[in-house]
């Protein structure tokens, strides 16, 4: 694939993926705000444009339709457009994102555009038709309205100046610096001094004795407003000359009227349109007010480029051999009894900046789930609305790191839990719920967070649970369960995970084909993760995916027993601490306990456990770790505590594998910062196979 | 036709000048090392690198003869003791063979590594059935009357 269409597809995956969270959220208020227009408008002019660029012309078409739509909406604000139109310009807009998405992924998987577009785009032309209609018929109401709005504090800027002024500068000082006004006139007075031809304006315009504009310039930011791209350049280095500077950005055209429009809207933050004189709507397009939240979006975006995840890989291999170069040429037996104090100095600098740079490269294939998460937003919207049920979705600990290749490989997994929440889980009817005592609404709640060794992701709905009877018949229809057998509920929930096996009597469009659950095993058992469900008949279902964290990022702590580093996850750990001999309680068969916070634990001394040669043997020697998985709790005794670290897990090679280590505690593995290989435990296992 | 008959009379000839190839015949390239006073060939297209010198890590609750992994740019890396592989005694100082077979990666320790040959592959034979040695899929006699183990890659590192 060329870059370009690379590049193409990124963006407009991206920006689609923007204009799903906005419809999605736009719906839930139940109108499309100012911000959100200008957002869509912009969207669509960007995928039009590119669109048009690529040659793809059917997507061009109809991002074009769409961007005249919220022209008019953008025109003539959303209250004008009727309450019936509304949820037509809401389901135009996700047919609209799903036809991008679908054209997209046939671009992306090699295969032809569909040429069929023309129903689509007289949809799109007869919504215009009854939006204008409304325009026309509620013009009269909506006049008054921005005469409203235009009562409010004007301002010197001239209402020209996004044309004559179009090069604009958006600084923000830092948080609490104080006397922002003042600032903001040194910063107007050296601008001055750096600009060839000094003519600029700048928002708000009142600085001396107006302290109500350092509010402004605290909330909205200072805008700077230029005739030529060139005195701008001067003057960005005014600015990162000037002190107390926390960010600042280049805000052209579209973005000018902003601190103008939100300066005066403080008064008027219910009135979504034109809050600026009225005469400004004579002014089209280019003078709409966007929001801070909007600039601050844009300039987010930009700030992040896309890179193949190979070219990562081959960064970290290069960082990992730099850390061992820097250890061999630091600690090179030439240098020996040598008194080198500078040479020490530069080392140990050395030595903290590639921490930091194996620290950063190692972070970068690391991705919160959120992504994944808030995908299933439309999916529940969409479901709900087909299935007509009223579901909301609750996430929890969205910003949970996990590794990309694990993200890939667990966003289908989870889509279809969730589809099969929303289809068998939640109740048809909401007086069945009302009837258990549970609110009419249904939720469904997916959980993500780290254990030491896994990410547990867990799907939870608060449903009618699963009926086991009718599992377990199903089953004996499907010849998966044998009528000798007595099953218990676990087990009846496993059939679940059959292939081929669906509850669903009827195939929906959603799920009910009887392929989800089981590729969702699939899935999940290809990136070495598990996958449990537990039901409670009336209360809902939990489906849990425990996913190892593969190339994760996560607390250890390292210890050792003779030569040998391993690494106990932090979140196992309750305490460590030193005992002496006589501490130590026996049982009949010699095995060691030790009594903590009044219970007794048992001891597994590694040294043993895993038949080391070296290692301390006097239990006052070493020291106890206290660690716990869920229901385990013991101590495992070890020399030394070396130091806590973040370390990324890897998993052993696969050859290692072949020798089933992983029962005896043994899950993955970590480079430590000198190059050299610690051995991650997994507290649970390891004291299961004592 | 032609190529054929001239390997089939030219049998004897190819296995003593086997270095400077003949261009009709195919040809296999074999990295030969030492392990226990035997050479062993292993296939070229495995072999992605040889080291000395690398820190193992040792492993617990494994065979003896793997001794563990090891960081090579950042890729985590068993080791296997070839000797100890074979049931032969434990000697220190070896260099290590890195291997990729479909994409698993192996290194195993070796006494020494001696050189790369190319040999016809029609002068490869079979090693005998009963032969203790499961990871040797053939024999081959190198131009300086040696004789060279053919070490199975895959199998060693499915095994």
């Amino acid at each position: 694939m060329d870059s370009i269409l690379e590049m193409y597809l990124y963006e407009t995956n991206t920006l689609l993926e923007q204009l799903d969270s906005i419809a999605l959220a736009a719906e839930q208020a139940g109108f499309f705000s100012q911000n959100d227009v200008d957002e869509i408008f912009r969207i669509m002019h960007t995928i039009k444009g590119s669109s048009a660029m690529m040659e793809f012309g059917t997507l061009m078409t109809v991002a074009h339709r769409i961007e005249d739509t919220f022209f008019l909406i953008r025109e003539h604000s959303m209250d004008a457009v009727s309450e019936s139109n509304k949820a037509e310009l809401f389901d135009l807009m996700f047919q609209a994102i799903d036809f991008f998405r679908s054209e997209v992924a046939k671009l992306e998987s090699d295969t032809p555009l569909s040429t069929d577009i023309d129903t689509f785009l007289l949809n799109i032309n007869s919504l215009i038709a009854k939006i204008t209609g409304d325009l026309n018929g509620t013009s009269g109401s909506a006049a008054p309205l921005v005469q409203d709005g235009s009562t409010g504090l004007t301002t010197d800027i001239p209402l020209s100046s996004s044309d004559e002024f179009p090069y604009a500068l958006l600084v923000h000082f830092d948080e609490g610096s104080g006397m922002e006004n003042l600032r903001a006139y040194m910063l107007v007075n050296s601008i001055g001094d750096f600009c060839v031809d000094s003519d600029f304006i700048y928002t708000p315009s009142e600085l001396e004795g107006d302290s109500s504009a350092a509010e402004v310039i605290i909330e909205q930011g200072f805008l700077v407003q230029f005739r030529n791209a060139a005195d701008r350049a001067a003057a960005i280095h005014a600015v990162t000359a000037t002190g107390s500077v926390r960010t600042y950005e280049i805000a052209d055209t579209a973005l000018t009227t902003l601190p103008t429009s939100t300066y005066t809207a403080r008064q008027e933050e219910t009135d979504s349109y034109e809050e600026t004189p009225a005469t400004i709507s004579e002014n089209s397009g280019s003078a709409a007010p966007i929001a801070p939240a909007s600039s601050g979006h844009t300039s987010g975006k930009e700030s992040l480029i896309s890179v193949s995840l190979g070219k990562l890989d081959q960064l970290m291999a290069v960082v990992g051999e730099i850390v061992i170069t820097e250890s061999m040429v630091t600690a090179s037996p030439d240098l020996a009894g040598l008194k080198l104090d500078n040479f020490t100095k530069s080392a140990r600098q050395l030595r903290k900046l590639t921490d930091e740079l194996q620290d950063v490269s190692m972070s970068l294939r690391m991705v919160p789930l959120s992504g994944t998460f808030q995908k299933m937003n439309r999916i529940v919207r969409d479901m709900g609305k087909k299935l007509g049920k009223r579901v909301n979705l609750k996430l929890v600990g969205e910003d949970t790191e996990v590794d990309k290749t694990i993200v890939d490989a667990i966003s289908d997994p989870i889509m279809h839990i969730v589809r099969n929440s929303m289809d068998h889980g939640i109740e048809v009817q909401e007086a069945d719920r009302i009837a258990a005592g549970k609110n009419p609404v249904g939720e469904i709640t997916l959980t993500a967070r780290h254990t030491g060794s896994e990410v547990i992701i867990e799907v939870h709905d608060d449903g009618k649970g699963v009926d086991y009877d009718s599992v377990l018949n199903k089953a004996y229809r499907q010849g998966l369960a044998s009528h000798d057998v007595e099953y218990s509920h676990k087990e009846i929930l496993n059939f679940l995970l059959m292939p081929g096996f669906s509850t669903n009597n009827e195939v929906t469009e959603f799920s009910g084909r009887g392929v989800g659950m089981d590729v969702v095993k699939q899935n999940v058992d290809a990136v070495g993760g598990s996958i449990s469900i537990t039901s409670e008949l009336g209360q809902g279902m939990t489906t849990a995916l425990k996913i190892p964290l593969t190339m994760a990022i996560m607390d250890g702590m390292e210890v050792s027993v003779g030569d040998s580093i391993f690494t106990i996850p932090i979140n196992n750990i309750r305490q460590s601490f030193k005992v002496a001999a006589g501490d130590i309680i026996y049982d009949p068969n010699r095995d060691e306990m030790i009594k903590c916070m009044d219970h007794f634990y048992p001891i597994i001394r590694l040294k043993n456990f895993y038949r080391l040669e070296n290692g301390y043997d006097e239990i006052n020697d070493g020291i106890l770790i206290w660690v716990e998985d869920d229901e385990i709790s013991y101590c495992l005794f070890v020399d030394e505590l070396i130091g806590e670290h973040q370390i990324v897990v890897k998993p052993l090679p696969p050859y290692v594998n072949t020798f089933s280590i992983k029962n005896y505690g043994i899950t993955g593995c970590t480079i430590l910062g000198d190059g050299s290989i610690s051995i991650i435990l997994d507290v649970a296992n390891l004291y299961s196979s004592v | 036709m032609i190529a054929t008959e001239e390997r089939l009379f030219g049998r004897e000839d190819e296995m003593l000048s086997a270095v400077d190839s003949v261009p009709e015949i195919q040809m296999q390239q074999f990295l030969i090392f030492e392990s226990d006073g035997l050479l062993y060939g292993a296939d070229v297209e495995y072999v992605v690198e040889i080291i000395t010198t690398h820190s193992v890590t040792h492993l617990p609750m494994v065979p003896d003869y793997v001794r563990g992994i090891i960081n090579l740019r950042g890729q985590v890396i068993p080791i296997i003791d070839f000797r100890l592989r074979l049931g032969r005694p434990y000697r220190e100082d070896a260099c290590i063979i890195v291997l990729d077979v479909n994409g698993m990666q192996l290194g195993i320790l070796v006494d020494d590594v001696a050189q790369m040959v190319a040999v016809p592959k029609t002068s490869l034979l079979p090693a005998h059935d009963h032969s203790a040695q499961k990871l040797i899929s053939g024999m081959c006699s190198l131009a300086d009357g040696s004789t060279m183990l053919l070490l199975d890659c895959v199998l060693l590192v499915e095994s």
